[in-house]
């Protein structure tokens, strides 16, 4: 379990890495435009695709805040009690982003299906076809959902076994208790 | 029974003056009190425009209200019911929405399980320049804020270039140059204060009329007895569907008023924008591009037998063949 | 309903569920026990359509530009130099949080991003000499929600699109509400730490020679700030736009440095990814919220209510205030604008006040909204900087937010502070 859990942010280190170069190819696709207009031949387009810039680096980049242990959680009361009771909450958040993941994943999935249903272009004259950037939006919701399944799984049997401790590790809140 | 309704821009006079009472003084009111609504709009609840009748579709609520063009994303047939520029006035844009009416029900039926049972337009989306222009030919060369996908495509063909910027940071875009010129409705244009930074308005649909189409989910219709559909579609027509139009042409000729100082403003000052008269030359050379280019663009997207019935409906009204 | 929102978002938040995923879990609940429509069917709709935005982009160029800032060191620089300005006053290096917020909030249209950048270089000062951590913590955190009242500001273009009002008027709007903030912020400082100096630390002095000698450090961050705003009122760029610019920049100033090579920027990219998802999954989370209370009938009925209130203008909009002050406490920023903006506008212009003037005046309350537990972005992000008690930084922003409410009093009496140079401009 725990091999899997390192692979797990190994590879979502990996996803962040790939999200931020799109961040920068947006941010060179942007300039681009700009010195485009000020010629006289602008591109076009620039907005609707850092849209889809943004949709996929969020969808992806909540998988790596999750290993990473960013997403922000209220630990005025967590602090308070003993190793087993941070554990017990460890435990709860991550089933409740795992559950949360999981039913935006499946609703997300209605979306792409009905985008493939319709054969939906975005409604500009690229007419990108919206498959592309809702599969990657909906790949990304997906990953994370996985991703917090796993985590769950670790820190519920980390807990079975009475490794409060461990489980923190894991899923406890980034900012030393 | 109690409808959960969505309607348009809140914002907006579509909204204020004519769905509001609609949904929540005149259908009570005409069904007896059988048929009531909660009403709220898309921007509200902050979902996207285009996101209206896919959710419609699924039953979320069971009236949506939006302009038909956000949602041409699903279907590119959908964009015929807005063709920009052929309709110069609220008369012939009325009579070309009706023509279209059937292709518009056929399309909300498959696409997004829905029933159409009105469509009420926006005022016509004009074009604010900052800066001198003549007539349409002047647009060449020039960077243009437009929405819509046809819209788009028609500027192209007249030899302007599409920028995207959205509605709120146009004033600022105008202003520095970003943009050259923007197309939106005459009326939004004032009241955003467009005039503050724009010298020219040309009164050409070049963003077409905008219409907003009021369905209701399908499931919920057929859930409705037989009367109470007939009290609805009548309500809708009669009480909703109508003053808007009415009040349509006026509108505009009002609007236009307000922003150059031509006529009685009776929304406020009256500022001083130079109206550009369209020449018959102008518009010719636009009607070429649109036919010639734009519509046989549309008819290859959408499909030839969308392509026919347009023809069969719409442009007879206009005197327009695709294709022909 | 409002009882179960108030005591389901208590309850889980306490339960240290992530603020987030708690705002998807009330959506899901109000759903299920009080919606007659089953609103859920929307979800994948409202979480694709609210992160599909071109606006929203400038969440993580903003923080993108703040890690190469800090990064190159361009951001440690920057605060040395304003600490040899500013620290003599009581409260010592409290003065140069301040001063360095303001001077990134230039730059940044985010205030995460700046309370994020300066509590990167700032925090480990005041462990290194002894501060008190609550006020020293308090002044990043509200120091960094200058960062969209000073322009750039994501929030004054959300508020420009959604009323339909300029976006560089706004600007310019905010600007001398911002910088006479950050004025009040040290004055603020000043009299409780002359009052009780344990509040502060050491208060460094350094000559006159030291002094113009650290301006040459301040110059990289006055360029960035040209760029990016000078950008926008020359009619290069949109605002969003400018973002990229500064960006583009900052790693040109980062390699100018000689601090560009590939790990720091493999590192950068990582931080500004994992930082703008966990602001993200709030934002989303906020608008699945909002998107179930408003089709459940909330915000119909706060319109009802206001509506209904048959008091003068004035009395109106302290209760319109009022309002945004308590929804501050619990609602995330963005989409509490999002959510009250077509609601509340419309009525304050019916009232006959000026729609520019207003954006500020919200900016402030949302600044405030910034800084408040159980929902205040600011706050974890500077906790995140530190280690510590979270209770340390929610105090310190105590005194700061209660100027804040002084800004929004001063507002209301002087207006032209905030219309003086839109309409001169
Ligand atoms: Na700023
Ligand atoms: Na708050």
């Amino acid at each position: 379990m725990a091999r899997i859990i390192r692979w797990l942010g190994r590879i979502n280190e990996g996803v962040a890495l790939v999200a931020g170069l799109g961040l920068l190819a947006c941010v060179a696709l942007i300039l681009a435009e700009i010195l485009a207009r000020r010629f006289g031949a602008p591109i076009g387009g620039t907005d609707e695709i850092s849209g889809y810039v943004m949709a996929a680096v969020t969808s992806w980049g909540i998988g790596y805040a999750l290993t990473e242990r960013a997403h922000v959680r209220i630990d005025l009361l967590r602090v308070r009690g003993g190793p087993g009771f941070r554990a017990a909450l460890d435990c709860l958040a991550l089933l409740s982003l795992a559950g949360v993941a999981l039913v935006t994943a499946w609703h997300g999935w209605n979306v792409l299906e009905k985008t493939l249903g319709t054969g939906a272009r975005a409604n500009t004259a690229l007419e990108t076809p919206l498959w592309i950037p809702q599969a990657i939006w909906w790949a990304g919701w997906s990953w994370f959902a996985l991703s917090a399944v796993v985590l769950a799984a670790g820190a519920l049997t980390l807990a079975a076994k009475g490794r409060f401790e461990s489980v923190g590790d894991i899923a406890g809140t980034e900012a030393a208790t | 029974e109690e409808l959960a309704v969505v309607g348009s821009w809140s914002g907006l006079p579509l909204h204020k003056q004519y769905e509001t009472p609609f949904w929540t003084e005149d259908l009570p009111a005409a069904t007896d009190g059988a048929l009531t609504a909660t009403l709220t709009t898309h921007d509200q609840m902050g979902i996207d425009g285009g996101d209206v009748y896919r959710m419609l579709g699924d039953g979320v609520f069971d009236v949506g209200m939006t302009v038909a063009d956000y949602a041409v994303a699903d279907s590119a047939a959908l964009e015929a019911l807005d063709v920009p520029l052929l309709a110069e006035d609220a008369a012939t844009a009325r009579a070309m929405v009706e023509a279209a009416r059937p292709m518009v029900d056929d399309i909300y039926a498959d696409v997004f399980n829905a029933k159409v049972l009105g469509i009420a337009p926006y005022p016509p989306q004009v074009v604010f320049c900052n800066g001198e222009i003549t007539g349409l030919a002047d647009l060449e060369g020039k960077k243009v804020r437009a929405s819509g996908r046809m819209t788009a495509k028609l500027l192209e063909a007249l030899g302007a270039e599409g920028v995207n910027v959205s509605f709120g940071e146009v004033p600022g875009a105008l202003q520095r140059g970003v943009v050259d010129c923007a197309v939106t409705g005459a009326g939004s244009g004032y009241s955003a204060g467009w005039w503050e930074v724009s010298t020219h308005l040309l009164p050409l649909p070049l963003g077409g009329w905008d219409p907003v189409v009021t369905a209701i989910n399908m499931d919920t219709w057929n859930a409705l007895s037989e009367t109470q559909q007939q009290q609805l579609e009548t309500a809708v027509a009669e009480k909703l569907q109508q003053p808007a139009w009415d009040a349509a042409q006026d509108a505009l000729e009002n609007d236009i008023a307000c922003l150059t100082g031509n006529g009685e403003c009776p929304s406020g000052e009256a500022r001083d924008m130079t109206l550009v008269e369209a020449t018959a030359e102008d518009t010719e050379t636009a009607r070429e591009a649109l036919v010639g280019e734009v519509l046989p663009d549309w008819a290859a997207r959408a499909g030839d037998d969308w392509a026919q019935r347009w023809n069969d409906s719409v442009g007879q009204v206009v005197g327009v063949t695709i294709g022909g | 309903m409002i009882a179960f929102t108030a005591i389901g978002l208590l309850g889980l938040l306490a339960l240290s569920i992530p603020v987030g995923i708690v705002l998807f879990l009330l959506g899901f609940g109000l759903d299920l026990f009080f919606s007659p429509f089953p609103l859920i069917r929307g979800l994948g709709q409202v979480v694709w359509s609210s992160s599909n935005s071109a606006t929203l982009i400038a969440i993580p160029f903003f923080v993108l530009l703040g890690e190469i800032l800090v990064r190159s060191g361009v951001a440690a620089r920057t605060y040395e130099a304003l600490n040899t300005w500013v620290s003599w006053l009581p409260g010592g290096l409290i003065h140069a949080n301040i001063a360095t917020s303001t001077l990134f909030s230039a730059t940044s249209g985010s205030s995460v991003a700046t309370a994020a950048t300066v509590a990167t270089v700032a925090m480990p000062q005041a462990e290194r000499l002894g501060y008190d951590q609550r006020l020293f913590s308090g002044a990043i955190a509200a120091g960094g929600t200058l960062g969209i009242l000073i322009p750039p500001s994501i929030n004054l273009i959300v508020y420009g699109f959604l009323t339909e009002s300029s976006i560089p008027q706004l600007f310019l709007a905010g600007l001398l509400p911002g910088l006479l903030m950050a004025l009040a912020f040290m004055a603020a400082t000043v009299i409780l730490c002359a009052i009780n100096p344990r509040l502060g630390g050491p208060r460094p002095h350094f000559g006159w020679g030291q002094r113009i000698a650290s301006l040459a450090d301040l110059l990289p961050i006055l360029g960035l700030f040209v760029a990016i705003v000078g950008s926008i009122y020359a009619g290069w760029a949109t605002p969003t736009e400018a973002a990229a610019i500064g960006v583009a920049i900052a790693l040109l100033i980062a390699a100018q440095q000689k601090a560009l090579n590939l790990a720091m920027l493999r590192d950068a990219l990582r931080g500004a990814v994992r930082t703008s998802a966990m602001v993200m999954l709030v934002v989303i989370g906020a608008y699945v919220l909002n998107y179930v209370l408003t089709a459940a009938g909330v915000s119909r009925a706060l319109q009802n209510m206001l509506e209904g209130l048959d008091i003068s203008p004035l009395a109106t909009l302290f209760v319109i205030i009022a309002i945004y002050i308590v929804l501050g406490f619990f609602i995330e920023t963005l989409s509490l604008m999002v959510a009250t903006i077509p609601i509340i506008v419309p009525i304050v212009v019916g009232l006959g006040y000026d729609k520019i003037w207003f954006g500020v005046l919200m900016i402030i309350l949302v600044e405030m909204a910034l800084i408040t537990p159980p929902v205040g972005l600011n706050l974890y992000v500077v906790q995140s900087a530190r280690k510590g008690r979270f209770t340390d930084v929610m105090v310190g922003c105590i005194p700061y937010a209660l100027v804040m409410l002084g800004m929004v009093g001063l507002l209301i009496v002087a207006p032209w502070l905030a219309l003086y140079l839109p309409s001169t401009f």
